[in-house]
């Protein structure tokens, strides 16, 4: 049995604050990972509730993931039922399944718990002092560096590239064009002509900012709000410009 | 060394196989041995372009499979010495090209020519992509439009990206714009794009502007490369873009003015 963190995404659409009674928004959660060996037996719990003493702060309020690859024992719905009520006891919050077979994934359905794919390894030991500090953390947290470090990009962005910073910030020293797509954790930097698309903060990081030097963006979104370039009006356009958020709000100011 | 230049744009109807034409017996008139090869694999047209249609015995597809020595796909060419063309097959389709089948046939190409000139399908798929894997160099055609401008800024960045170039890490293929169908009076009016608009876009080297012609579709429906045409502006624009690309200092040659009528006479009968 081991422990380790995945990232959960809960949906990809936005909306913008003002139009809509309600917002949908992406947003990145932290969960812990708990790989079940063998059948979920005293032997099982023997172990957990050591690791608990061990490590008390570390499961609190966390959404658990249970792991499925090694526990071909678990077949049946009873059990799945008898597991989370057990856990549920140990005021752990199992939420879902991953690595199961299809039977599993019906059984586990049952019990309330759903059937989760992908998802990335992020160091256990910092996931332990968030988790201490912010229940269910939504920051960026950095995979190994232990600064973020930023991606520069020096030669034209073209139509149909997709450029992912997946920590930090991006920078792009040329061109962006129409067609093309810039995606940072952190903040946008471009130093040419911005044409294509520009989403920062895809983590929910708010204070993510978005910097052009001539803002002709066909996009632009901070965590999950954006604005088209039907949205951008000539006070702005062709400007040099920073987006940022404001109570809940998308801004785009010219850079004086 | 021989040079592999690809002509390719992703859209359709610029201009490429009439380029490749003008641009290959551009470099054999210049006194470089040439080849052009058709990648169209299933909508053969070079070989009709170069006038030598009936000539047709193997194709590219017959010498990748084995079925046929280089020697007997290639074509010489009966008004230039310098000039031959590998046609392609017009019964099979794109999936008959392999990457190691048009690498052994171009370093066989090498041995023996100057310029390998190697007129790419549209589209960005298989094809396409073959034909500018094995690149040094790619003249990028573009029509002065926004739809054929957004398209050869998405081959710019395979180019950059899906090449052996690039792959080893040496940079991407050294790219030229050629603008074709270019026509001065629609461009003052404000229906087609601008030069330098579109040279921000693309932000590539220009290697020439060729005029909206007839001399171009009456070349072709011949069988002759344009570039034969010394009289009409095209011929004469593609002759001058030639020079570029073998290294030449040539100033750009756009006439935004109207042709006189005893102009216009000359090129309809010319």
């Amino acid at each position: 049995m081991s422990a380790e963190s995945l990232t959960l995404n809960d949906g990809s659409a936005a909306a913008r604050a003002e139009e809509m009674p309600l917002q949908v928004r992406s947003r990145s959660f932290t969960a812990v990972v708990l790989k079940v060996t063998g059948a979920a037996d005293a032997g099982f719990f023997a172990s957990l509730d050591s690791l608990m003493r061990q490590a008390p702060h570390f499961f609190v309020n966390a959404p658990l993931v249970l792991d499925l690859e090694q526990a071909t024992d678990l077949q049946v719905k009873g059990d799945f039922v008898k597991l989370v009520r057990e856990l549920r006891a140990r005021r752990l919050s199992p939420i879902a399944i991953q690595n199961a077979s299809a039977d599993q994934g019906i059984a586990a359905f049952g019990a309330g718990l759903i059937t989760l794919q992908g998802g990335r390894d992020v160091p256990t030991e910092r996931r332990g002092r968030a988790a201490e500090a912010a229940p269910a953390a939504s920051e960026p947290e950095p995979e190994s560096e232990p600064a973020a470090a930023s991606l520069l990009i020096t030669e034209p962005v073209r139509s149909g590239q997709r450029i992912f910073a997946d920590r930090g910030d991006l920078i792009v020293n040329a061109s962006v064009s129409s067609g093309a797509e810039l995606v940072a954790h952190g903040s946008i930097h471009i130093y040419g002509p911005m044409r294509g698309r520009a989403l920062a903060g895809v983590n929910g990081d708010k204070s993510a900012r978005i910097f052009c030097q001539s803002l002709e963006a066909e996009l632009i979104a901070i965590a999950g709000l954006y604005l088209t370039s039907d949205d951008l009006g000539p006070t702005v356009r062709k400007k040099r410009v920073q987006a940022f958020l404001r109570d809940q709000t998308l801004c785009v100011e010219p850079l004086k | 060394m021989a040079k592999i230049i690809v002509v390719t744009s992703g859209k359709g109807g610029v201009g490429k196989t009439t380029s490749t034409a003008a641009i290959g017996a551009g470099l054999a008139m210049r006194g470089h041995k040439t080849v052009v090869i058709d990648f169209d694999v299933g909508l053969r047209n070079l070989d009709m372009i170069m006038g030598c249609e009936r000539r047709v015995v193997f194709d590219f597809i017959n010498v990748i499979q084995g079925d046929a020595k280089l020697k007997q796909a290639l074509i010489k060419d009966r008004r230039l010495e310098n000039l031959a063309i590998l046609p392609t097959s017009q019964t099979r389709d794109k999936d008959a090209l392999t990457r190691e089948g048009v690498g052994k046939v171009l370093d066989e190409l090498r041995e023996d020519f100057d310029y390998i000139i190697c007129d790419s399908p549209a589209g960005i798929e298989r094809g396409a992509y073959l034909a500018m894997y094995y690149a040094d160099e790619a003249v990028v055609v573009t029509n002065p439009e926004v739809s054929s401008v957004r398209d050869s800024d998405r081959v710019l960045g395979l180019l950059s990206s899906k090449t052996h170039l690039a792959e080893k890490g040496e940079g991407g293929v050294k790219s030229h714009l050629l603008l074709t169908r270019y026509d001065p009076k629609r461009v003052a009016s404000g229906e087609m794009m601008k030069v330098e608009d579109i040279l921000e876009i693309l932000s590539i080297p220009l290697l020439g502007i060729i005029p909206e012609s007839t001399a171009v579709l009456k070349a072709s429906n011949v069988g002759t490369p344009v570039t034969f045409d010394t009289k009409s502006n095209a011929g004469k624009a593609y002759e001058d873009a030639v020079s570029r690309l073998d290294g030449e200092q040539i100033e750009m040659r756009i006439k935004p003015e109207r042709p006189g009528l005893f102009q216009r006479l000359l090129r309809r009968t010319a």
